[in-house]
């Protein structure tokens, strides 16, 4: 099916996260509120908002079995935010409850664990916080990964076994910690990251290829492979066993999310505005399409001739030559013509998350995106096209 | 303007923090000895000079692109890399330089952009034509993508 496109604002979409039943979306509007929304029919619904963040909310996730949302800030809290009846009126209000982080730089990126009962605040103080509720003192506390990181996390991603968890870090490392806490936890199975698992063991630490920030990371399906994308514009795939590491690098800019739809394919989006398509096994990994078909879109094809060839040029080049070009020969200046600055892509601007939409059995059918141009894209993984004829012109 | 010349602003607050972050934490040092890459860098350069005597330019830039020097203490060895591989740039045609990349592997491109980006930050553009380095710049970029202009920007293994 073709994606589904939501304009939600003109202002950059920093985070999104859906409820259960994908029938409620909260989203931050660049902002320091959280907006909700509810789907009616083709479209989304502004409903309530949550104002109690001072700065700007980074990160938003919605836990589905117990319905409560988690935010992360620039102002180095977090709230666990549930809905309860109010008091007088009996109407249900989303309500909010601190969370004692004790971090001293903002918080980058929250998750809810599988089961619920943890969540993982991603932070620039050089620690991941992983947070429990404590039933004596009815808060949330932090217990804190700090070793061996050097620079600001700035994603988190959690194992389906509620206990591992990776994180990407400025530091140009992937790791993988454990996040065991013996209060809520069930002693974890033995994996292929390791047997003994106390809290703050490191089970993997692995370096971008090209010294990159590692903007995402993501456990597979099962849990047994890890990937990340980093800033020096590739991807890595990790099989801890030997470890074997498949790196792709990308001719494109970086890629800044990713979302693993199988245990083998991923698609990943960022700074070239469309989300890719990897897949691959233990036996290697390479890039296989792009979900956003651009001969779908508006774009004109006349105006890129001879372009076409060079694939994989990417559309800076393109851009700036056809540019010149017109000024240069035909006396043209472009930066009058509206269709210079869309791009054909469905996204205008850089992806910042992509997340699963639709889950049937262990295969993602359905991603969601988001990103700077205050879009919202629901797209179907199955719809990929191939992409290296249409590198060269991406943008008219 | 004054706000910018307070004296406290030239103080060195790294030096007070107890876990700063230095540049060598960001990336693997170079196993090998700095007079040990040297060496090499020196060896190269005569494998250079026979490879280009046999009009050989894909061999030639594939011996000067492998265990690129990098990092600190490496001064001598990273400046006859890059005299080296300059002197292999200027006297490929123009006609032939897309094969030439094509042939090299991904790391080699990689580094051949580093090469690249330093040979135009230098003074004089390292004394050979600015069209020889931007032709090869084009043609790198036609074949690796901007991915490898991004690579070039990100690693810190300075060449």
């Amino acid at each position: 099916m073709p994606p589904e496109i939501f304009t939600l604002a003109q202002t950059p979409i920093t985070a999104h996260a859906f409820n259960a039943d994908r029938q409620e979306l909260a989203v931050s509007l660049n902002s320091n509120e959280v907006q909700l929304y509810s789907r009616k029919g083709q479209e989304w619904i502004p409903t309530e908002t949550l104002s109690e963040h001072d700065k700007l909310i980074t990160s938003i996730d919605w836990a589905p079995n117990s319905n409560r949302i988690v935010t992360a800030s620039q102002d180095r809290n977090a709230y666990v935010w549930t809905e309860t009846p109010d008091p007088e009126t009996g109407k249900l209000i989303w309500k909010p409850t601190l969370v004692l982080l004790r971090i001293n730089r903002a918080a980058t990126h929250v998750r809810w664990s599988p089961l619920e009962n943890k969540f993982a605040v991603a932070s620039g103080a050089r620690t991941i916080a992983v947070c429990s509720f404590d039933e004596e003192s009815n808060w949330w506390v932090a217990k804190h990964l700090k070793k061996p990181i050097r620079s600001t996390v700035l994603s988190v991603d959690w194992h389906p076994n509620n206990v591992l968890l990776a994180a990407g870090s400025a530091d140009m490392k992937a790791r993988v910690f454990s996040g065991y806490i013996k209060e809520v936890d069930e002693r974890p199975a033995p994996s292929v990251w390791g047997s003994k698992l106390p809290f703050n063991t490191i089970c993997g630490e692995y370096s971008s290829p090209a010294g990159g920030w590692v903007h995402t990371v993501g456990f597979s399906p099962s849990g047994d492979v890890l990937a990340f994308a980093s800033h020096d514009s590739s991807i890595t795939i990790v099989y801890p066993g030997g470890p074997t590491v498949y790196t792709v690098r990308l001719p494109t800019l970086p890629l800044v999310t990713l979302s693993w739809t199988s245990e083998e394919s991923i698609v990943a989006a960022g700074h070239d505005c469309r989300p890719l398509v990897y897949a691959g096994s233990e036996q290697g990994w390479q890039e296989v399409g792009t979900l956003d078909d651009a001969s779908s879109s508006k774009a004109s094809e006349g105006s890129r001739s001879g372009f076409g060839s060079s694939g994989g040029v990417g559309r800076l080049k393109a851009g700036a030559f056809a540019t010149f070009r017109d000024a240069d020969s035909r006396g043209q200046n472009t930066g009058s013509v509206s269709s210079d600055t869309k791009l054909n892509t469905i996204h205008q601007n850089t992806i910042t998350s992509i997340r699963p939409y639709d889950i049937e059995g262990g295969y993602v059918a359905r991603v969601s995106t988001s990103g700077v141009d205050g879009t919202l894209v629901i797209w179907d993984t199955n719809e990929v096209s191939a992409l290296t004829a249409r590198m060269g012109g991406v943008r008219i | 303007m004054s706000v910018l010349n307070i004296p406290f602003r030239k103080i060195d607050i790294d030096k007070y923090d107890e876990d700063v972050l230095n540049d060598e934490d960001l990336y693997d040092a170079d196993p090998r000895d700095p007079s040990q890459v040297l060496e090499e860098a020196r060896q190269r350069q005569a494998a250079v000079r026979s490879s280009l005597a046999k009009n050989n330019t894909a061999e030639a830039l594939e011996i000067v692109l492998e265990n690129a020097p990098y990092g600190p203490n490496v001064d001598e060895a990273k400046e006859i890399t890059l005299s080296t591989l300059l002197t292999i740039l200027n006297s490929t045609k123009a006609t032939e330089i897309t094969a030439v990349i094509k042939s090299l592997s991904p790391d080699a491109q990689d580094t051949l952009m580093k090469y690249i980006y330093k040979g135009m930050a230098m003074p004089g553009w390292g004394d050979i034509s600015g069209s020889v380095l931007l032709g090869w710049h084009e043609k790198l970029t036609e074949i690796t993508g901007v991915g490898s202009i991004v690579r070039a920007m990100t690693d810190r293994r300075v060449v």
